[in-house]
């Protein structure tokens, strides 16, 4: 009798266990099917579950009748996601047959993960934030729909770079949504002071490194300062007309092969790792903030970084930041600079109706009105070309010059060549295993400035890795 | 033994009460199961699925999306062995230990016999500082050693700075890298190894060392020859746990390094997750490495029980 009890004790704690396992979703599956004991002592976990039948399908789907609920999944933390909340509310505001459920998920490699599991378990989200490298990996998923096979859609609105950077042969397939360029900031009192000349818009590395020369001997502890990540040499191979992969930086067929370990590449790796290793740079490694302080600490008079940073750059600093465009080589013309940032995905659910209103979501972001929130909310571009004449940007780029300086070099970007042809370098690379490949570029970083390579040595290595991962991708689609 | 000699004796006798005695047994079998049935369901989800499944993974090449197969059998089994970042991570993952296990439990076992012993008297408010790390977990040690390691803001520079020392740059030199986030999992273990450790060395019997000090034996002799023997199944156990943990070290390294620079703090844990989840991930292969890392804790461990285990002196 008395172990009748215990078992039934026992019974209660697992039925317990199940319906803590259950989770958020609606009612526990409850495994344990009661087994001989009588619903007696726990009428309350078993009720349910006598009757759970094929109601699979969420809790949204009852009302659905008038409501859809579309699942957004986005990688902007901290003030980044209150700008997305804020324009996610206003949509919904707006909208009375569809809402926008917005959800951070971390960073750009935390929110791909969660889409790639989502996938599995087929809880995947209607619409999804990537980012630029990811875009070949994205198409290659077979789960978009297409910006382009919307009929409002009209590509013509948006910034030629911004559109040709996410689109395949037949148009644009995802929708930018946070962009970003390098811009070249600097201590503009640092140079008043020193009565040396800034550098120009138009600035050849060696430009650069006669104002370095001058800095230093002014006593001004580093030129520059930058984190060794892949993007600032992927930007400034671009400017210089510099190809990462072969196939017209993979955009006329796939990138079988790294190309940045030739020409310009050398010319502009051996300018990177040199201004680190000749003492105009500190060596900070692989970062993207630590730049920041050292810059703003006065210790060094220029710094390359995001455009989305220069609302911070200006306030973290007791001195005027100023702006200008990046270098190109010596040996190249000033070609301009690749849109980076992220762009939105929209993902098929199978249902006409959804994707239609998931896609009225993203085309509602790309409206002028949220385009002006965007911009002066965060710092990204406006990623329209009718935004000029904008007022309200107008009275933000008065105030705010740095912002006009990026969207300048953007604008100012060559994206076709004399022929007419497309200019793949400022297109940008696109392969699968381009996040992948980034960080060789790193790793070159360390190769040149710890081990001794040279840089032509550093990215011959990097390349040789980079085609390894290209074969490895390419093999699923032969 | 005697239980189941009785029991058949009253088999022989009451068959009725046979039954009923098997099913008494059967019942407190099903007990025991029902028992252990939530941990178990638990570690089919999370560890024995997986297991399987991360087996089946490394035998294939997935596209990143995950809708692309192509079997390779062991290829990525063999292609590891002759990949230089995967043979540059085992370095890191043997340096890594040898620089952090030696060194915790060193500084462990002096801390706990100072503790047990000359500072016996110590406050527990001093105690608690040297046990405090024990509770904060290693994302927290990884940002909070960032800021001390920081080049240009950072304290160990500056502190160093004070004394005329133009420190390194910690975690952006290959040369330092590895040491920095070494000595940062080494501050975060010592609390939980002091504690082991303080509690092996209390439960030495006080009579072995009432009998030393009449034979006129000095504290190094008590420890070399009382303390240090005794406490050797602590150490044993303590050098398994930190070696295993070292070897699974992520928090720090995924904070303070990112693995880099150039591969310098790339562990052999650090790669599967970094060939797993970041970038463009390959599945397989990071399943590869994670096979090739539980068998070499298995060895790893069937060794030291088999070699370190007989010469543990237990009481």
């Amino acid at each position: 009798m008395k172990s009748a009890s215990k078992l039934l004790v026992l019974l209660l704690i697992i039925s317990m266990f199940l319906v803590a396992c259950g989770g958020g979703t609606e009612e526990p599956a409850a495994e344990e099917p009661a087994v001989e004991e009588p619903a007696a002592e726990e009428p309350a976990a078993e009720e349910p579950a006598a009757e759970e039948p094929a109601a699979e399908e969420p809790a949204a789907e009852e009302p659905a009748a008038e409501v859809i609920t579309i699942e957004f999944w986005h990688a902007m933390g901290g003030e980044l996601g209150d700008v997305v909340n804020e324009l996610v509310a206003r949509f919904n505001e707006s909208h009375d047959n569809i809402q926008v459920n917005a959800t951070y998920q971390g960073s750009y490699d935390d929110t791909y993960n969660a889409l790639l599991a989502s996938f599995d378990a087929g809880t995947e989200p209607n619409i999804t934030q990537n980012f630029d490298l990811a875009a070949q990996t994205m198409f290659d998923t077979g789960r978009l729909v297409p910006a382009y096979s919307f009929d409002d859609f009209d590509p013509n609105v948006f910034v030629p770079a911004v559109r040709d950077y996410y689109s395949d042969e037949n148009g644009m397939v995802g929708m930018a949504f946070n962009s970003s360029t390098p811009i070249l900031y600097y201590n503009a009192d640092m140079f008043a002071e020193l009565g040396i000349d800034p550098p120009g818009l138009d600035s050849t590395f060696s430009d650069i490194l006669a104002t370095c020369d001058e800095l230093q001997a002014g006593g001004v502890e580093y030129c520059i300062t930058f984190g060794q990540v892949g993007w600032y040499f992927e930007q400034i191979l671009a400017n210089s007309g510099g190809l990462y992969f072969n196939n017209n930086n993979g955009r006329t067929a796939r990138a079988t092969e790294a190309v940045f370990n030739q020409g310009q590449g050398v010319e502009v790796f051996t300018f990177l790792s040199g201004l680190i290793a000749d003492g105009y740079a500190p060596n900070l490694g692989k970062t993207w903030t630590d730049t920041d302080a050292a810059f703003q600490a006065g210790q060094a008079a220029m710094i390359f970084d995001s455009t989305s940073g220069a609302l911070g750059m200006q306030e973290g600093a007791d001195f005027e930041v100023k702006t200008t465009y990046i270098p190109h080589s010596d040996s190249s013309d000033r070609n301009g600079v690749i849109i980076g940032g992220a762009a939105l995905w929209l993902i098929d659910s199978g249902d006409d109706a959804v994707n239609q209103a998931a896609w009225e979501v993203m085309n509602f972001l790309a409206q002028p009105e949220q385009q002006v929130t965007w911009h002066t909310g965060t710092g990204y571009f406006p990623v329209r070309n009718d935004m000029d004449d904008n007022p309200d940007l107008q009275a933000f780029w008065a105030e705010n010059p740095n912002f006009r300086t990026a969207i300048d070099q953007l604008a100012s970007t060559n994206t076709t060549m004399a022929d007419g042809s497309p200019n793949y370098a400022v297109l940008g690379g696109k392969a699968g295993p381009f996040p992948a490949i980034r960080q060789f570029i790193v790793d070159a970083y360390s190769r040149v400035l710890d081990d001794g390579l040279s840089p032509q040595e550093a990215l011959d290595e990097a390349a040789e890795k980079a085609n390894q991962e290209l074969a490895d991708y390419n093999a699923f689609f032969e | 033994m005697s239980q189941s000699i009785s029991t058949q004796e009253i088999s022989r006798t009451h068959p009725a009460k046979t039954y009923n005695k098997n099913w008494q047994k059967v019942k407190a079998a099903i007990e025991g199961y029902l028992y252990l049935l939530p941990s178990l369901i638990i570690l089919t989800i999370f560890v024995f699925i997986p297991i399987v499944t991360s087996f089946k993974l490394s035998l294939t090449r997935i596209a990143p999306f995950g809708n692309k197969t192509i079997d390779v059998g062991f290829g990525n089994y063999t292609r590891l062995f002759s990949d230089p970042d995967y043979l540059n991570s085992l370095k890191v993952s043997l340096l890594f230990t040898l620089s952090t296990v030696p060194t915790g439990l060193i500084l462990a076992v002096t801390l706990a016999i100072a503790l047990s012993y000359p500072l016996k008297r110590l406050s527990w408010f001093h105690r608690l500082l040297i046990f405090v790390p024990i509770v904060i977990s290693s994302a927290v040690t990884g940002v909070l050693f960032k800021w001390i390691y920081h080049p240009v803001v950072g304290y160990l520079n500056y502190l160093l700075s004070l004394i005329g020392i133009q420190g390194p740059n910690w975690l952006s030199s290959k040369d330092w890298a590895l040491i920095s986030v070494a000595m940062a999992v080494v501050w975060r273990q010592l609390g939980f190894n002091v504690i082991i450790a303080l509690a092996g060395i209390q439960n030495i019997d006080g009579t072995y060392y009432e009998a030393a000090k009449v034979d006129g034996a000095n504290l190094w002799h008590r420890v070399r020859h009382i303390t240090l023997p005794l406490l050797s199944p602590t150490l044993f156990f303590l050098f398994l746990i930190n070696v295993i943990n070292s070897l699974q070290t992520f928090g720090e390294i995924n904070i303070l390094t990112e693995g880099g620079p150039g591969g310098a703090t790339n562990t052999m844990l650090y790669s599967i997750y970094y060939d797993a989840f970041v970038g463009t991930p390959f599945r397989g292969y990071a399943s590869a490495q994670a096979y090739l890392l539980f068998i070499l804790i298995l060895i790893m461990s069937f060794l030291q029980f088999k070699g370190f285990g007989k010469k543990v002196h237990y009481q």
